[in-house]
């Protein structure tokens, strides 16, 4: 009897105290801000003006990402946008998993930042340009700075469908455009040796594409969305106008091969590192590969394509004057490929000349071989890119040791036999004369002239000291110099 | 079972009443106990031992100063300049515009360690008086502290200029602000009491070689942890202007090898061009002319200097210097300041310093010194960072052994600063063979044949000390004097000569700075030096002009401006405030 008396006390203790307790957790989320109470995906679709772009996240899967508990940035579309989105991408379930993507951001970024101006990674991976609180890519802000629990979002009065890159811009041109196909044809073909074994060793990855075309890994990684480019696209008659030009200057065995290179050479200069709208398009511009053109705005054809990770020009042509086009090739005497001698005896030297207009500040590096202790030390060269044409060949070599004699000819072509004892060069192209080496003298001097018939490989180049074991060799650079007709 | 208990009131008060007597009385010895790591004051001082390890307290605490030395020494001058990393307070010391919460120019660290001075100091007192240790023993450490202070003060003058000059322990440190109980010196005053009071000191050499103190503590022999009194008397007698007596206290560091008939000690050898196994600037031998030759390792060369462990070439070349070990406290401030890779990369070398070592030319023709480019700093990722801090840190290639040292006196300072009180002292020769290429150099005369010639009367200056050298090297008769190796400032570093132009004394001065910028840099010496020269000359240009050139060659709008800030040497110093 007692116990039962007890036991309804109890009970009653205990649900007095269940009841008039309040929940402190609750009391500690609880911080008075209904905003932080609202997911991001909730609060997109529970606003009036934006609850079709939540549709759109819900129909994705994206409610569910928007919903978890990392921060995310989402630029929304007002219902009226949303409506003049096109029925390609709504109704196509991938378009428009990726076209949700590029309204949505990882981290949360308002209005107020520390840069002005920056370039944010969507979740598909793709970059907009982020303006203060006006603009993000080509979109207006309506209202910023709407916050949730889990980030921020921004009305923005268009949709920001997502652009193609450069180089997805010029897939879609395949078919239509000879330059786009060249530069697609490039995944196949191999500019350079190199090319063939990085395209063949490329693990898949975010290298991979900038190794599987040629014209992506030796000019620039077009599909690098990371990157702003411009890209100078020429119709099809301008286009085989400039290839025309270049083929006598990139003459192969075959026709074929004739017509690739000779394409090459007229793409590689179109590209620039840099997003130029038109109205900062500057009058000259200068290749990589230090070809010159002046830009003329009168062929541009139609409006500037601004792509996600630059612009494209379409041009009618773009004309390059021959001369330019035809760089010269300089191969720095302490870039020896190889050597004939003994590796110790060559002196890789940090020296400072005279200062002239050629040589503003007199610092040169140059490679001395000034006690070779064998007759015909020689010391190998190499350049790629060589044009089909007659060259004019220059060097600079100093000569500033006075007890030593400097004789040395330069040879072109030729192989190394491995198994000769003595001097190994055989079957020599063409050799110039012996040079004595003047003492102090810092200009470039003529050393005579060559023809390549065929473009591409220079071929080993040599320099080759005199015959005596004294002589010595000296060399800063090689110049060779196309001749223009 | 029943048990009953009887309870009566006078029982029950009886029971509280030896309750509560025995709480109280229980409490008193129970709580009282002495601490097992900490040590109470009466268990301090009362030995040798204790005296000892008052002495490594007060080091340890010192190697606290070593971040601020380098900053407030180096970003304020010409060498060194702030990174896109450099926090806005050393973007205010390399700008001269320190506002007033910048935590690098506190003079309270300063303080804190001269309180501990101080504290030690008096203690030795009582130690002596009471017996405690013997009066060789008392002179020796009280002269080290002593001169530990000494040395702090004198930083403290360059830095803030007038400074309380405080020799007794406070009961509190922030009566150091306190100016009504302590007047602030000027710099000059308080150079005066420094003079004397370290003159005064009866023992002014290092630890006796039997010393408790000369021990090897965790791998490290202790000699060169401690500061050379010599030097610090060498640096006063310098700043005070008499120079004679300072070049006496630097020649008799520069003869500390002597008595032993050591030729290499303190002495700038010239390059082993054989073995490279020096302290010189060296390329393989017949190869000078390839600079992919250079002697660039942790072993050999220059750069050994910074990178090679206390050996006995390490032994020749420094005088001072304090390790800071991944193992133990305090932790090596340099990392987080130089490296890119293991640090924050808060300062890198000026354009005007790299420029400075870019405009000398080698003796083989390279048209730099390797001092720089090759050595002090070297470009990572396109950016110049400052090496001669880092070397052991990048050989040890792990991100938790961070060893390394603080650098304080070494030969090649010793040499310059000896130079400079020569050099007034219008001993222009000796200063510029210094300087140059050494002693034997200068002092053989044109045409003598190395070979064959008699070196009896010539390669040596023939002066009294402090200005006495012989250098002679010969074999007819034979010599092989005592200064015969010493190489020179410039001859180690394989350059051509600093040229005289115009008036010696002036023209040697500033090539002797010079040289102390391309050989010393980042060490912490440069703003003491262009104070100290500016000072002398009274001419303030000579300071702003290096400053205004740093600046204007990196482009800052306001160099000008600066300049004709730091015109007035009130400018110069720091506010003291903490």
């Amino acid at each position: 009897m007692t116990l039962l008396k007890y036991k309804k006390l109890l009970f009653i203790i205990l649900t007095i105290g269940l009841v008039s307790c309040s929940s402190p957790w609750d009391d500690k989320e609880d911080n008075g801000d209904a905003n932080l109470n609202e997911t991001l995906n909730e609060a997109i679709s529970n606003t009036p003006e934006t609850a079709e772009f939540g549709k759109l996240l819900a129909q994705t899967g994206y409610d569910k990402i928007l919903a978890a508990s990392k921060t995310y940035t989402v630029f929304v579309p007002t219902n009226e946008a949303v409506k003049a989105v096109s029925t390609t991408i709504l109704n196509n379930p991938e378009a428009l998993k990726k076209f949700v993507e590029n309204h949505i951001a990882l981290t949360s970024y308002s209005s107020v930042r520390n840069n002005n101006e920056e370039r944010i990674q969507m979740l598909n991976a793709k970059y907009l340009t982020f303006k203060g609180s006006t603009t993000i890519g080509d979109a207006t802000i309506v209202t910023a700075d709407h916050y949730a629990a889990n980030g921020v979002f921004h009305v923005v009065n268009k949709a920001l469908a997502p652009k193609l890159n450069i180089w997805e811009y010029v897939t879609s041109q395949a078919g239509t455009s000879a330059m786009s196909n060249y530069l697609l044809s490039l995944k196949e073909f191999s500019i350079y040796d190199a090319d063939a074994i990085a395209k063949s060793t490329a693990a898949p990855g975010f290298l991979a594409d900038s190794l599987s075309n040629s014209f992506l890994k030796n000019v620039y990684n077009l599909n690098n969305e990371k990157n702003s480019y411009t890209l100078f696209l020429m119709e099809n008659d301008g286009f085989d106008a400039e290839v025309t030009k270049m083929i006598p200057y990139l003459n192969k065995p075959s026709a074929d091969l004739t017509a690739i290179y000779s394409k090459y050479f007229t793409v590689r200069d179109m590209v620039f590192p840099k997003a130029y709208t038109k109205e900062a398009l500057p009058a000259k511009l200068t290749s990589r590969f230090g070809v010159e053109f002046d830009v003329d705005k009168t062929q541009i054809v139609g409006e500037p394509i601004v792509l996600s990770n630059g612009i494209v020009y379409i041009m009618k042509k773009v004309d390059v004057k021959l001369e330019k086009r035809l760089v010269t090739t300089k191969i720095e005497g302490e870039k020896n490929i190889a050597y004939y001698g003994v590796r110790s005896r060559m002196l890789y030297r940090d020296k400072k000349g005279p200062i002239s207009l050629l040589y503003p500040d007199g610092l040169y590096n140059d490679l001395m071989v000034e006690l070779p202790a064998l007759p015909q030390f020689t010391l190998f060269y190499h350049a790629n890119d060589m044009f089909s044409t007659k060259y004019k060949i220059y060097w600079r070599a100093i000569n500033d040791r006075t007890a030593n004699l400097f004789e040395q000819q330069l040879a072109i072509g030729g192989t190394v036999n491995q198994t000769a004892t003595g001097f190994p060069l055989v079957n020599i192209t063409k050799t110039f004369p012996m040079v004595i080496v003047p003492l102090n003298n810092y200009e470039e001097v003529e050393i005579g002239e060559f023809t390549y018939t065929t473009a591409g490989s220079s071929g080993l180049i040599s320099l080759i000291g005199g015959t005596k074991s004294t002589s010595a060799l000296t060399l800063d650079y090689l110049k060779f110099v196309p001749v223009v007709p | 079972m029943t048990t009953t208990i009887r309870t009566r009131k006078s029982t029950k008060a009886m029971l509280w009443v030896s309750v509560l007597l025995l709480s109280l009385g229980s409490c008193e010895q129970y709580l009282d106990v002495d601490p097992q790591d900490k040590v109470a004051e009466e268990q301090m001082y009362r030995n040798v031992y204790d005296a000892d390890a008052a002495v490594i307290g007060i080091y340890g605490k010192f190697m606290g100063l070593a971040k601020k030395y380098v900053i407030l020494n180096e970003m304020r001058a010409d060498l060194m300049t702030t990174t896109n990393n450099s926090d806005p307070y050393l973007k205010e010391l390399s700008e001269q515009n320190v506002s007033a919460e910048n935590p690098y120019v506190s003079p309270k660290d300063f303080y804190l360690v001269i309180q501990n001075c101080n504290d030690a100091l008096k203690n030795f007192d009582i130690m002596v008086a009471q017996k405690k240790f013997t009066q060789s023993q008392y002179e020796q450490r009280y002269a080290d502290v002593a001169c530990i202070r000494s040395w702090i003060y004198l930083q403290l003058g360059i830095q803030y200029g007038t400074v309380p000059y405080i020799t007794e322990p406070l009961a509190n440190i922030e009566d150091v602000k306190n100016i009504n109980k302590f007047p602030r010196l000027s710099f000059n005053e308080l150079l005066d009491e420094l003079v004397t009071f370290t003159e005064g000191l009866t023992y002014k050499k290092i630890y006796d070689s039997g010393s408790s103190l000369l021990v090897t503590v965790d791998g490290y022999n202790t000699e060169k942890f401690f500061i050379n009194k010599e030097c610090l008397l060498g640096d006063l007698q310098l700043w005070k202007g008499n120079y004679l007596q300072a070049a006496t206290h630097y020649k008799n560091v520069m003869e500390t090898g002597t008595p032993r008939n050591d030729v290499d000690m303190y002495r700038i050898k010239y390059a082993e061009v054989v073995t490279n196994n020096d302290l010189a600037v060296g390329y393989l031998r017949y190869y000078e002319q390839d600079a992919t030759t250079l002697v660039d390792n942790n072993t050999q060369g220059w750069r050994s200097i910074f990178g090679r462990d206390r050996d006995v070439l390490w032994n020749t070349e420094w005088i001072w210097s304090l390790p800071f070990d991944s193992d133990f406290a305090p932790k090596n401030p340099f990392i987080e300041i130089f490296s890119k890779t293991g640090g924050k990369y808060l300062a890198k070398p000026s354009k005007r310093a790299i420029d400075l070592w870019q405009s000398n030319t080698q003796s083989n023709g390279f048209p730099y010194d390797a001092r720089g480019q090759k050595f002090t700093y070297k470009m990572v990722g396109g950016e110049p960072v400052i090496m001669k801090y880092i070397y052991k840190y990048e050989a040890a290639a792990n991100t938790f052994k961070t060893d390394g040292d603080w650098f304080l006196y070494r030969a090649a300072k010793l040499h310059l600063r000896y130079a400079e009180a020569a050099n007034r002292d219008n001993q222009h020769k000796i200063a510029d063979a210094l300087l140059n290429f050494g002693i034997q150099e200068a002092y053989t005369p044109a045409g003598y044949n190395n070979s064959t010639g008699d070196a009896t009367d010539i390669k040596q200056t023939k002066l009294p000390f402090p200005y006495d050298f012989d250098a002679r090297q010969g074999d007819f008769p034979s010599f092989r004097a005592i200064w015969h190796r010493g190489g020179g400032i410039r001859g180690r570093a394989r350059l051509q000569r600093a040229e005289i132009v115009g008036d010696p004394l002036i023209s040697i001065e500033n090539n002797i700075i010079n040289e102390a910028a391309l050989e010393l840099a980042y060490e912490g010496n440069r703003w003491e030096d262009l104070v100290r020269i500016s000072l002398r000359r009274n001419d303030p240009a000579f300071l702003a002009d290096k400053v205004y050139e740093k600046l204007s060659k990196e482009g800052n709008a306001n160099a000008a401006e600066i300049r004709s800030k730091l015109m007035n040497v009130n400018n110069w110093y720091l506010p003291f405030t903490w």
